[in-house]
């Protein structure tokens, strides 16, 4: 447009005009300094909007598979500490069996290892019945104020019957550490599935001695259910090792999100301080522009 | 040429000059006002005489007409382009507050609500006995539920704004044509001398942008100086001095809050009302009924969407008893859904009172510690929902706020596109009927000059006089 003649009016309307764009770039210059985003409303930059949006969704799910594994990777280590010591006792019970198949041995130290395998048969049941934060973890994580799954050993031995001794939950329990409904990690094992044969065979041992049979027939089964509770502890690492490459997953995929959420949200500082001078300077010139056309009033020349 | 007629000439050059200087001074105090179109005085020579010695003789001068300087084409333009600005302004303005309801950037969001469920629910899964995590996640569906309700009363209350504001601007067309008609009269009634009644044309001017701003109309001058102003479908509004149709109201539909939304039609002569959609097609009305049947309905009706969805899901996985679903007591949870109601207005968590947190279905199975309905529940964080479009509950939020925020900022471009264009038109008209006041003071000068020569010619004819008479004494 070609503007061959200017009223008073429009050349006031176009400072103003002009002066109220600076004023607002600046004000959303300043906010945006302030805050660090550069997302306000989604009208700002709808797809980045969305984006945003979400990338936060996806931080907060992320955050929960962290936890997740998180607490698996704990349940699973005291599952291992409990497995470990569960061998111990059956390695003891080993040499025990060993030592009593000599019939060298007097009726008082057969007593006395009798004794001993009873203390290892309540030694498994404890770690059976193994607490973490108040919840069994070989009782499908079962709260402790449901009572113990393994029962306790009877002062008389002879009377206790390792099958029926658990009497926990029959459920493995499984925690979410991905998006997939198949993303699922079992943490625990039912305890009767770990620990039956071990008791069996360290009754069949306290059998042997009470009744003064052959302990040496007994060390085929211990060593069996040894194996079970190798196995298991096995196990148990490997997902445990699952669990750990699951946390490290999620920590890159965190910080990927967490790259995506920042270039869709926030403000490049340099660039925005940039702009801000520019936009300061460019305002200091329009008003210093109005104020000359005021200046340049035939008014001011007609004085007399 | 007698002497007599020099005086004759210097007085009516005076009066000629001061009416001119009247119009400049009129131009220089009128500068602010809006809307006022600069006058001239057309100057025009009197006509000559014929001279004793037979020679033709100029008699002087006289102001002709006082003329407002005006494109009429450009003032028919610019009714047009405010039409065209007030109509997107409208929509710009209300779909930006429907993007500020529906801003998911804004803390606490509704997707921070639905993440905190989700996260209850895996917290849940992570230990389903703990009195804490069950109360949590109540909590947590708690908020979710406010949180929809109270979008859903933003958006129901932004459409009942749009409402008031529809029926606020039909008010406002009706003032205009009633002042248009009013104006229309007293122009002929001014103008039958002959005379162009300026000023009155210029309030004329406003009311009938104030009216474009409102409806599309189109405008005919009559020879009697009246304008006639028919609606975009030809329907004559105003004729003359009187309002042929007014605007009139009347109850239509019901809004999202269940009160009555309103729509503009013309009255008749007894005060009937006439439908005439086609009348209303463009301005301010069209915007704010395009945006309030359209837009917030859309609005809603997918927050409605997104709520039942998430009531189905979350109580198919809580009352599932095909499963097994058991509370903490073991109680199957068949008859005890977590949400009630149906959509964003109405959902409501059904499980209160205290031992509400037992009443979730966390288990599949009587045994302590069983979580697996619990993970089901964490599960439909990332479950994709046919009914959203195969979509995630948060993706579908995402979603949702990019759409509000597409239809805000292409609003937001097509208003300033429009506000360009009306601007470059009244700059036009600015620029050419607009007062500069060192072109008025020029004139000041010009007419101050003229008026003092006058005056100076009115001298030199008394001293001759004078001269004259001092001869026959």
């Amino acid at each position: 447009m070609t503007i061959s003649r200017l009223s008073d009016a429009q050349s006031f309307s176009l400072l103003a005009q002009r002066t109220g764009q600076l004023q607002v770039s600046l004000q959303t210059l300043e906010q945006e300094v302030a805050s660090g985003k550069r997302l306000f409303t989604p009208d700002d930059d709808p797809l980045a909007a969305a984006a945003a949006t979400r990338a936060r969704s996806a931080l907060a799910a992320l955050g929960q598979y962290g936890s997740a594994s998180g607490f698996g990777t704990e349940v699973l280590g005291a599952e291992d500490d409990a497995l470990g010591q569960g061998e111990q006792v059956l390695v003891r019970a080993e040499e025990i069996a060993t030592q009593q198949a000599s019939s060298l041995l007097s009726p008082g130290e057969r007593a006395a290892a009798r004794e001993e395998v009873h203390g290892l048969l309540e030694a498994l049941t404890t770690l059976g019945n193994t607490e973490l934060g108040g919840r069994r973890i070989f009782a499908g994580l079962a709260l402790d104020t449901s009572g113990a799954p393994f029962k306790a050993v009877p002062d008389d031995v002879s009377t206790y019957d390792p099958t029926t001794a658990y009497s926990g939950s029959t459920q493995a329990f499984s925690v979410k550490v991905g998006g997939a409904s198949s993303e699922r990690v079992r943490i625990t094992t039912r305890g009767d599935a770990v620990f039956t044969s071990s008791l069996r065979a360290l009754k069949d041992l306290w059998t042997a001695l009470d009744t003064n049979g052959d302990t040496g027939g007994t060390l085929t089964e211990l060593a069996a259910a040894r194996d079970d509770l190798a196995t298991e502890r096995a196990s148990v690492g490997a997902r445990q090792a699952e669990l750990i490459d699951r946390t490290a997953q999620v920590k890159g995929l965190t910080l990927d999100q967490q790259k995506a959420l920042s270039e869709a949200q926030d403000a490049d500082l340099v660039a925005v301080i940039a702009r801000l001078t520019q936009t300061q300077t460019a305002l200091q010139a329009a008003l210093a522009a109005g104020a000359q056309i005021a200046r340049t009033s035939l008014v001011n020349l007609l004085q007399v | 040429m007698a002497i007599s007629s020099l005086l004759g000439i210097a007085q009516r050059a005076l009066l000629a000059s001061e009416t001119a200087l009247g119009v400049v001074g009129n131009n220089i105090a009128n500068v602010n006002t809006p809307g006022y179109t600069r006058q001239v005085p057309d100057l025009e020579s009197d006509p000559s005489s014929v001279t004793a010695q037979g020679v033709l003789v100029g008699t002087g001068v006289h102001v002709a007409a006082v003329r407002q300087v005006l494109d009429p084409l450009l003032e028919k333009r610019l009714l047009g382009a405010e039409t065209e600005r007030r109509q997107q302004g409208a929509v710009r303005d209300q779909l930006s507050a429907l993007a500020s309801v529906l801003n998911e950037l804004d803390q606490p969001s509704l997707g921070d609500a639905v993440d905190g469920f989700f996260a209850a629910a895996d917290a849940l899964a992570r230990n389903p006995g703990g009195a804490a995590e069950r109360e949590t996640l109540l909590g947590q569906a708690r908020t979710l539920a406010d949180q929809l309700q109270q979008r859903s009363a933003a958006v129901a209350a932004l459409q009942r704004g749009t409402d008031d504001a529809y029926v606020a601007a039909t008010t406002r067309a009706n003032d205009a044509l009633g002042r248009i008609a009013d104006l229309n009269r007293a122009i002929t009634a001014a103008e039958a001398g002959g005379e162009r009644a300026n000023d009155l044309r210029d309030r004329r001017r406003t009311a009938l942008t104030d009216l474009a701003g409102v409806i599309g109309i189109q405008t005919v001058e009559t020879r009697d100086g009246a304008v006639t102003v028919s609606a975009a479908n030809g329907a004559v509004l105003v004729d003359g001095g009187a309002v042929v149709h007014p605007i009139a109201l009347r109850e239509q539909g019901a809004g999202l809050d269940g009160q009555a939304l309103h729509e503009a039609g013309l009255a008749d002569g007894t005060g009937g009302f006439i439908a005439a959609p086609a009348a209303f097609a463009s301005g301010e009305l069209a915007a704010l009924a395009g945006v309030r049947d359209g837009d917030l309905v859309a609005a809603s009706s997918d927050l409605d969407t997104f709520a039942s969805t998430l009531i189905g899901e979350v109580n198919r996985i809580q009352t599932n008893a095909g499963a097994g679903a058991v509370d903490l007591d073991g109680g199957s949870t068949a008859t005890v859904p977590l949400f009630g109601g149906t959509d964003a207005r109405t959902i409501t968590v059904l499980l209160t009172g205290a031992d509400a947190g037992r009443k979730i279905g966390a288990a599949l199975s009587t045994d302590p510690g069983d979580n697996q309905n619990a993970l089901n529940l964490a599960d439909l964080r990332t479950r994709t929902q046919a009914a959203l479009g195969k979509a995630t509950f948060s993706g579908y939020l995402a979603d949702l706020t990019g759409a509000v925020g597409e239809g805000a900022a292409r609003a937001r471009d097509t208003a300033q596109a429009s506000e360009a264009l009306q601007q470059q038109l009244q700059n036009q008209r600015d620029s050419f009927s607009g007062v500069n006041l060192n072109e008025e003071l020029s004139n000041l000068l010009r007419y101050q000059r003229a008026f003092q020569a006058s005056a100076e010619a009115m001298n030199v004819a008394n001293q001759i006089l004078d001269e004259l008479m001092s001869v026959i004494r």
